[in-house]
């Protein structure tokens, strides 16, 4: 036997359940242009219909539904696409660091221009052939000097912005692994929340976009995997558990967020700039490998992202910290080191064995070639050529005529260093093999436009990838976009859905109010 | 696909973000007139448009070069043609005096005029031009011909070549060395030193300096090859710099085809990029679609 009262109660269930998809619509509308934020919906449930099977069941024809229940209020997301979102944001973030080191090189080498060391260069060899041909000529000796002296500092100038803009790269990373830090903190503690909410049978839909958001970014810097892990207790199926965030050290995973707590990145031979005891800044030397909460896991197992993009910008070390120096910019510096060493001591062989206008001879022109190491830094002109008639000009002595030795200074430009001696005009040779020279193949200028050419290279690579892997991502976020943003029409749809179906069950509740105010009121009354 | 309005809206700004790199792009290369700014955008064209650079620098200091070497012969040549005038003058002034008729008095302002001659040609051998002596090899800073106390002449033996790079690898020697143009030792200005002590000598006889005649033809003759020589030389430098000017035309083609825009193309991108671009503008201007909301009360 049916309650007299069911029907309002059905009603009442309807109004109840009705009102939260139209609060929960009202909450979609609001957040309709908030970033990370998926559309949440009301799981609607018929409530379990009278009678239950039992013994003492009432004998009516079937059973009654007894009205509408909410369910829970769920998420529309598809886990499958963050992760492939994560996948091609981390790329992306490697990529752009990588073109971006590219770039600042390549806006500091300025090549090809009217103004780079190649022009330069250019214009030192141009002075020595004017100077071929007027060897007896202040003027011509002054311009050499000059030159000379333009050569010199454009190395330095090269030398010095690219360690300056390699330094900054150092503070790019000690930047980004506090910010990596201090997301990977905000997930701990959003796990620590979710940990605590899960269990008494609620969804905590908000703390879940904010995690999501926090791991999308976090996947910028460092690619990572993701685990989920239930809670237990009274959890709802759909309750998605604490996160694991991890990455893989060979087959090891290294945690950086285990459940409640989280681990910080550093470097064990950094610095730590900003005095919150976690050394950030990588040390100058370059990176072997990183600390991550007590695990060392080295430079070539760091996987892609950001802060990888970053570090080989600045400088690794790929086989532990006996292997050389790799990177963008230390291979660079390393590379103009030997181009300044090559060219200065290949000159200054040529140069000891002319004679100048004053029948100086054995004199050198560039100084501060001691070691390859920090050449284009150190390399200078040497003190006896403040007197231009110290300027070897001339292949033999007493021949202020003699311009055959600025022919030979400016054929240095195109030896070969791949020779093991040369021999100039006027009997004059240079052993190449005895000067141990860094560079041993093409010329001083090929070996030069090949470092521009691989840069080049190297630029348009990372530029490439970055476009390639941001169109991916564009296109993984379409598809999530397409699942989690919120519609407005779609939104307006649902208000109306829900308005008319509450509206209905109001009428019910009318309808049925008259149906008793009939029995109660109306009945038994006939004749009165 | 479920498509709503922030997709859209996203979309667009993306689109027409891209479209303005292009417009940048293409407005970049027009205002630089090159197709690269920096090696990333065509390793390629960078690397060869260093390489050429510096093989224009190089061609265009040999320009340079060829000034020089004119200057160099041009002015040998104008010294030894004045060389030989005078040598012709004194030529004239022997076959007058050998003449047995000429009286002493006359033959005493030959004499006088044979060694002021021979003074000018000593000025000639001393031809400086700029700060160098162009006759006296490597020793530029010296003059080749030094008049001693005693009156009698010396030529310097600094005969060393000068050369002058004209092309890759290739040294043209620019200079006549001195004992080449004026004779070492007992050479022309001894002649000359002697014909005028003959002239101022009494007994000598007319037929004696007929023999002076041979001597000066042989000087002559010697001058002429020289000149020769340095005309020959003249005509190879001017082919050797036809080749240049054409090696110079060739380097700033192969510069400008590897790295200049060509105008016509760039300019007919950008147009075309605008009315992309205005049509994305005109595209986005649609895509905020009335809702729902506008048609509920």
């Amino acid at each position: 036997m049916l309650s007299t009262f069911h029907g309002l109660e059905a009603a009442r269930r309807a109004m109840m359940a009705q009102q939260a998809a139209l609060y929960t619509t009202g909450h979609n509308i609001a957040n309709a242009n908030t970033e990370g934020y998926t559309r949440q919906r009301v799981q609607l449930e018929a409530t379990t219909p009278f009678p239950t099977p039992g013994l003492n069941r009432p004998n009516i024809p079937g059973q009654m539904g007894t009205g509408v229940e909410a369910a829970s209020v769920e998420r529309v997301r598809e886990y499958f696409l963050d992760i492939q979102y994560r996948g091609e944001n981390s790329k992306l973030g490697y990529w752009e660091a990588r073109a971006d080191a590219v770039a600042k090189m390549e806006d500091i080498m300025n090549e090809p221009s009217d103004s780079g060391l190649a022009k330069t260069m250019d214009q030192f060899w141009q002075a020595l052939q004017d100077l071929s041909t007027h060897p007896e000529n202040e003027g011509a000796r002054s311009v050499v000097r000059q030159r000379g002296l333009a050569v010199v500092e454009t190395f330095h100038y090269l030398s010095n912005s690219l360690t300056q803009i390699r330094t900054d790269i150092g503070t790019q990373i000690g930047v980004t692994v506090t910010k990596i830090n201090s997301i990977l903190d905000q997930i701990s503690k959003l796990n620590a929340q979710i940990a605590e909410i899960e269990p008494n049978g609620y969804l905590p839909n908000d703390l879940y976009d904010e995690r999501d958001r926090l791991v999308d970014e976090l996947s910028k810097f460092i690619d990572i995997q993701v685990e989920k892990h239930p809670v237990g207790g009274n959890a709802l199926p759909a309750a998605e558990g604490t996160y694991d965030v991890y990455i893989l050290n060979g087959n090891e995973k290294v945690y950086l967020v285990q459940g409640r707590t989280a681990s910080s990145i550093s470097f064990p031979d950094g610095s730590d700039v900003d005095d919150d005891g976690v050394r950030e800044t990588p040390p100058d030397t370059g990176v072997g490998a990183l600390d991550i909460g007590g695990t060392a896991v080295s430079f070539s197992n760091l996987p892609s992202g950001k802060l990888r993009g970053l570090i080989e910008g600045y400088g690794y070390y790929e086989n532990g910290a006996n292997g050389n120096v790799e990177g963008l910019y230390p291979e660079m510096l390393a590379n103009l080191d030997k181009l300044a060493y090559t060219f200065g001591t290949l000159f200054n062989a040529v140069h000891e064995q002319g004679y100048g206008l004053n029948g100086n001879t054995g004199l050198a022109f560039f100084s501060g070639l001691d070691q390859v190491n920090g050449a284009a830094k150190t390399i200078a002109l040497a003190s006896d050529i403040d007197d231009l008639d110290n300027i070897a000009a001339a292949t033999r002595d007493k021949e202020s005529g003699n311009g055959n030795n600025a022919i030979n200074l400016a054929n240095v430009r195109s030896l070969l260093l791949s020779n093991t001696t040369v021999s100039l005009q006027d009997g004059i040779s240079v052993d190449l093999a005895s000067l141990g020279l860094p560079l041993t193949s093409g010329t001083i200028e090929t070996n030069y436009q090949g470092w521009i050419g691989q840069l080049g290279v190297a630029g348009e690579q990372a530029n490439r990838m970055k476009s390639n892997s941001e169109t991916l991502r564009q296109s993984v976020e379409e598809r999530r976009q397409s699942v989690s943003a919120v519609s407005l029409d779609e939104e307006m749809m649902n208000m109306i859905k829900f308005q008319h179906a509450y509206n209905a069950a109001a009428r019910q509740i009318t309808a049925i109010d008259e149906m008793l105010d009939k029995i109660i009121n109306g009945m038994g009354v006939v004749g009165r | 696909m479920r498509i709503t309005q922030s997709m859209l809206a996203n979309n667009m700004l993306k689109q027409i973000t891209r479209s303005y790199e292009k417009l940048d792009q293409y407005q970049t290369q027009l205002s630089t007139g090159k197709k690269i700014t920096r090696p990333s955008d065509d390793p390629v064209v960078a690397m060869k448009g260093i390489a050429y650079r510096s093989n224009l620098a190089e061609v265009e200091q040999f320009k340079r070069n060829f000034s020089e070497a004119y200057n160099w012969v041009e002015n040998s040549d104008s010294a030894l043609d004045k060389a030989t005038q005078a040598l012709q003058r004194i030529r004239e002034l022997v076959v007058q005096a050998s003449n047995d008729t000429y009286e002493e008095t006359q033959r005493q302002a030959i004499a006088k005029e044979v060694r002021q001659l021979t003074e000018h040609l000593v000025t000639i051998a001393n031809t400086k031009v700029g700060d160098k002596y162009i006759f006296n090899g490597a020793q530029t800073t010296e003059p080749p011909v030094t008049v001693n106390a005693d009156g009698t002449i010396t030529v310097s033996t600094n005969d060393q070549q000068l050369n002058i790079e004209l092309a890759k690898g290739v040294y043209i020697p620019v200079n006549i060395p001195p004992s080449t143009a004026f004779g070492a030792g007992n050479g022309l200005f001894s002649d000359l030193q002697d014909l005028a002590a003959s002239l101022e000598n009494a007994s000598t006889t007319g037929d004696e300096l007929t023999g002076y005649l041979d001597k000066l033809d042989n000087h002559l003759t010697h001058l002429l090859g020289v000149r020769a020589e340095l005309g020959a030389r003249m005509n190879r430098i001017e082919l050797m710099e036809d080749r240049i000017d054409g090696q110079q035309v060739i380097a700033e083609k192969m510069l400008s085809d590897n790295e200049d825009v060509d105008l016509e193309k760039v300019i007919t991108d950008l147009k075309t990029q605008e009315s992309v671009h205005r049509a994305a503008l005109a595209v986005g201007a649609r895509i905020i679609q009335p809702t729902l909301v506008d048609f509920l009360r």
